[in-house]
């Protein structure tokens, strides 16, 4: 654990706690297993998934991926703050990357309710399972977002227990789930 | 098998591994720790035996069959059913020692006994859809093969659902883990593991189709909502197993960070070490 106060120059490979990276990888052999099964069913009903795709709006998942990117670009604000000892502007940037985070479930939640409103539901068909099942599980991770951004805030807010290892690793989760959205997206929305 | 180095103890006599045995039997202030181990050891084997093989209810047979290949798969399955469950209600015991062993794990960090406690009740809880359900079920619907075939699609059903679709308490309990390993000082586990408990119940979470789905990937036995969660399932298992044996290696019974591992395995001397008995 390395107080901000006292950054010193750091030979570390990975930023963070190298075992948040561990969760990094456990997720991605998880969420490469759904998208090899997703591509597998896609082949072979490439009609149903193709004309029920055309029901999905992409500027909705275009304003999604902004979302989130901009707020993997806020949370890497909140970390360059950190180590440069500008602790409110970090803790500005954790905010501002909460808010984001914030507008991406509201958008998503808006997404689902039309579709149903439309008809298109859990079970409608196979690619709709598929679209609530990926985005509801990434969802879920993004909720757990939350509670690890408050953990960089808690620690960015008292200088007794500021801890840069702690608020790098909460950065890692963050990316990472900008990261599973970026292929959600690719796949649930852009791939044809 | 190694023992603490509590100072207190005679050497381990070479010889036979009867001998020695009997040796850890006697002195060994870890013996209880190993028992658990091993108890969970022997669990995991003959759990695997027991569903894969005996009764043939891993993976799990079709959702969406009908009455009265329900009532044949029973009838396949007769002898499987009744020898495999007996067996499973009798090492159900086990469960006990391994829940113990975890929740020591939990003592043994600088964390409240409140997630030890907490485990204890969720697992002892979590035995019954995670094992008994389905046994006590499928074994109702063995032993009554002359009932309405409905009734017995409806004891399948239900038999299934049970034990592939309710992963909450699992859930819980990883996660009651996962915090304590956060927040622990002592260095029982390390944190990797705790974003391990993280992934496994987040993969928890993907069998909740099971309920809705009849085919496909997230039916029961659907690549999804079975096949991915178990080898999420195997993969923790073998994790926390490997964990445990070495958090009984380092085990010096003291109340500080524990021991880091010499080159051949024993802990190293720590200040906190106190005579187990």
């Amino acid at each position: 654990m390395t107080n901000v106060a006292n950054a010193q120059p750091r030979s570390r490979f990975v930023p963070g706690q190298p075992d948040m990276w561990a969760f990094v990888l456990f997720e991605a052999l998880v969420f490469t297993a759904y998208f090899i099964v997703y591509i597998i069913r896609r082949t072979q009903s490439p009609d149903l998934f193709l004309e029920s795709q055309a029901h999905l709006d992409l500027r909705v998942g275009v304003f999604n991926t902004l979302v989130l990117l901009a707020s993997s670009w806020s949370v890497a604000r909140c970390v360059q703050a950190a180590r440069e000892r500008s602790l409110g502007a970090a803790l500005t940037n954790a905010f501002l990357t909460m808010l984001f985070g914030f507008v991406f479930l509201v958008s998503k939640v808006l997404e689902w309710v039309t579709k149903i409103e439309e008809g298109f539901g859990f079970t409608t068909n196979e690619f709709f399972s598929f679209y609530y099942f990926l985005t509801a599980i990434h969802f879920l991770h993004l909720l757990i977002g939350f509670v690890v951004l408050a953990i960089g805030a808690y620690q960015l807010a008292s200088p007794a227990r500021r801890s840069q290892e702690i608020i790098e690793t909460c950065a890692t989760y963050w990316h990472t789930i900008d990261f599973l959205w970026v292929l959600i997206f690719a796949l649930l929305y852009v791939m044809r | 098998m190694r023992t603490s180095a509590t100072g207190a103890l005679p050497d381990e006599p070479p010889g036979s591994l009867l001998r020695r045995i009997a040796w850890h039997w006697r002195y060994d202030p870890k013996r209880e720790l190993w028992i658990a181990w091993w108890t969970m050891l022997v669990f995991y084997q003959l759990f695997g035996l027991l569903f894969f093989v005996v009764t043939r209810t891993q993976p799990p047979p079709q959702p969406w069959w009908e009455p009265t290949r329900v009532a044949q798969w029973f009838d396949e399955h007769l002898y499987g059913l009744l020898i495999g469950f007996a067996f499973v209600f009798i090492i159900s015991g086990m469960t006990a020692l391994m829940n113990a062993l975890i929740a020591y794990s939990m003592r043994r960090m600088s964390v409240s006994r409140a997630f030890a406690y907490s485990y204890l009740v969720i697992y002892a809880l979590s035995t019954l859809p995670g094992m008994l359900l389905l046994g006590i079920a499928l074994t109702v619907g063995a032993m009554r093969p002359d009932r309405d075939p409905e009734l017995i699609r409806w004891i399948y059903d239900f038999a299934f659902m049970t034990f592939d679709g309710t992963m909450g308490v699992f859930l819980v309990g990883s996660l009651v883990w996962m915090v304590a390993i956060l927040l622990d000082e002592n260095r029982v586990f390390p944190k990797w593991f705790a974003y391990l408990s993280l992934c496994n119940a987040l993969t928890e979470v993907v069998v909740a189709p099971a309920w809705i789905f009849k085919s496909g990937v997230f039916a029961w036995n659907g690549a999804i909502s079975y096949w991915l969660n178990v080898g999420v399932f195997v993969t923790y298992t073998t994790a926390f197993l490997t964990l445990l044996r070495r958090m009984i290696l380092r085990e010096d019974f003291g109340t500080g960070p524990l021991p880091e591992l010499s080159t051949d395995e024993a802990p190293e001397p720590s200040g906190s070490v106190r005579a187990a008995r």
